[in-house]
């Protein structure tokens, strides 16, 4: 199982990064890190919290471009070329092609993201002379969040095309944000039932704090992992009912 | 036990009363194939044939476990051939087939050759061996996306028999390559029938049909119009075709009643006659000094019989 999942990760992994959208990307990507610091004249002693909010937040912005040009599309056109049937013809369970597929671009995800976020300190250490190891742990979050759009847009695009896919992923990603104003105007409704992606957002304890501690990481992972394990189920389910 | 059940005993592939409907937006219903029953034994060569839209690659699709039948049976050897067990006995070429562009050859055959259960260290040698066979080498490197329509069917046929499948589905292996490229197809496949493999064959191709396959299935409407080896399907009840040299004068009086369908090429004249006047038509041409060179049962083309098949009204044929 372990020998066909990381084949077709492989594969994901190896034509993702040969598509000149990741290489855009990264390049725009760059440009906003290098232009930051000359962004308004922040007030004395904020700016470097600032710069660090700035790039944290146009890591998520690339990031999420990129998860989404990535996934979206992904199983639909594999589909529509046809070159699953090399794959679901031989002995692979539907399963394992969607969270081999997943897998591939979650660690296209993470080579990108460790990619922004060292141009980010790189340009953090010479404007500032500050290495900024916090922003690591900024790029944890928002590749655990990534790595749930990414996951949600694979189960939706193992049935759908990709015009719905990105629709509905945005969707997701706008409602997992907005909690805390639809609970407070809904209070009927059970809490425990509304998607968060909230508690990955840890920008300003990084850009302005001290971060966040090791155990609230361990809870970012269990939910990382819940979400992905429940998304790539239903994507799954819902591929192995598919006519291809 | 029924005639169709002896006949699937131990075959390497059998498929059962195979039905498919599809639900078309908002209600309608569309039967792309019925009742469809196919048994293959082993070491054969079998042919599927039909028209566009007849059935034949929903029903390769639901013996890949592709497509889910609405009902019918699927097996290869006796196994499940949808499961992940059934399938690793299966080799498959889609229809032109096509591969992420963005991988190399050997890439593309790592890949497959990975998924289909190839040990590590033989992967580098088949892939060799292979894209040498179908006429690839020398294009490991190459990207899938700067390859040709022929180069892609060839690279297809490859990953088909990477793991040395013993059941080989080809659908129209041929499409898209040169006669050189169609004649080297025909060989692999009896190439793999010799060694033991079984190769259920979907084409358009009457002539390779007919040049390798042991039995046919013809397909129309979504059924099986008939099924057979292919020279019983062939040949006309009742009549002989003779060859016969030494004859300037044209065909002797005593022969010319008995014969039908007569030409005559380069001396030689070729006819039919009636079995039961076979005798006296030997004697015919034995008394005006010419000879016989050739009896057989009169065969029809597979083109002739196909386009006859396909033109009844019904479809269905025993």
């Amino acid at each position: 199982m372990l020998r066909r999942l990381t084949a077709i990760a492989g594969a994901v992994f190896l034509d993702a990064i040969k598509r000149k959208v990741v290489y855009a990307v990264l390049f725009f990507a760059v440009i906003l890190a290098f232009s930051a610091p000359s962004l308004p004249s922040y007030g004395a002693g904020v700016d470097v919290g600032v710069y660090r909010e700035v790039a944290l937040s146009l890591t998520f912005a690339a990031a999420l471009v990129l998860a989404l040009a990535l996934s979206a599309n992904r199983i639909p056109s594999e589909v529509e070329r046809r070159t699953v049937y090399n794959v679901i013809a031989k002995p692979v369970s539907r399963w394992e092609y969607v969270v081999g597929t997943w897998i591939g671009i979650a660690v296209v995800m993470a080579a990108v993201i460790a990619a922004f976020t060292a141009v980010d300190q790189l340009v953090g250490l010479v404007r500032y002379g500050d290495p900024m190891w916090r922003l690591w742990q900024g790029a944890l979050a928002i590749w655990l969040e990534t790595g749930v759009l990414t996951a949600f847009a694979v189960a939706v695009s193992a049935l759908s095309g990709a015009v719905v896919v990105t629709v509905a992923t945005l969707t997701f990603a706008f409602i997992g944000h907005a909690r805390q104003p639809v609970l407070a105007s809904a209070p009927g409704f059970p809490a425990w039932l509304y998607p968060s992606l909230d508690s990955f957002n840890i920008i300003n304890p990084v850009a302005h704090g001290a971060g966040v501690g090791v155990t609230y990481v361990a809870v970012m992972a269990l939910v990382f992992a819940g979400w992905v394990v429940a998304l790539l189920t239903l994507g799954s389910l819902g591929f192995a009912r598919r006519d291809l | 036990m029924s005639e169709n059940e002896q006949g699937t005993q131990g075959a390497a592939i059998s498929v059962t009363g195979a039905r498919k409907v599809y639900k078309v937006f908002p209600q309608t219903l569309r039967v792309a194939v019925d009742d469809v029953s196919i048994s293959v034994p082993q070491g054969a060569i079998h042919g599927l044939l039909g028209p566009n839209g007849a059935g034949k690659t929903t029903t390769l699709k639901m013996l890949l476990g592709l497509v889910r039948p609405t009902a019918g049976t699927f097996s290869v050897f006796g196994v499940d051939s949808r499961s992940r067990a059934g399938r690793a006995h299966l080799g498959f070429l889609p229809e032109q087939p096509y591969f992420p562009p963005q991988l190399s050859a050997a890439q593309a055959m790592r890949l497959y050759a990975r998924l289909s259960g190839v040990p590590e260290r033989e992967i580098a040698t088949r892939t060799g061996e292979l894209l040498e066979q179908v006429g690839l080498e020398g294009q490991q490197r190459t990207l899938l996306a700067a390859f040709s329509r022929g180069m892609l069917q060839r690279l297809g046929i490859a990953q088909a028999i990477l793991s040395r499948p013993s059941v080989v589905i080809l659908d129209e292996p041929a499409s898209g390559l040169d006669p050189l490229g169609q004649r080297d197809v025909r060989n692999l496949m009896l190439k793999l029938r010799d060694e033991g493999a079984t190769v259920l064959l979907s084409s358009h191709q009457l002539s390779e049909v007919e040049a390798v396959c042991d039995r046919v299935s013809i397909m129309s409407r979504g059924c099986v119009a008939a099924e057979g080896a292919i020279s019983d399907l062939l040949s006309v009840a009742g009549r002989t075709t003779m060859r016969a040299s030494g004859l300037p004068g044209g065909l002797p009086a005593a022969l010319a009643p008995l014969a039908a369908d007569a030409v005559s090429f380069d001396g030689v004249w070729i006819f039919s006659v009636d079995d039961g006047a076979v005798r006296r038509a030997v004697d015919a041409v034995d008394d005006a000094g010419g000879s016989v060179l050739h009896v057989e049962p009169k065969r029809e083309t597979l083109e002739d019989y196909f386009t006859r098949m396909l033109s009844r009204d019904d479809g269905k044929v025993a």
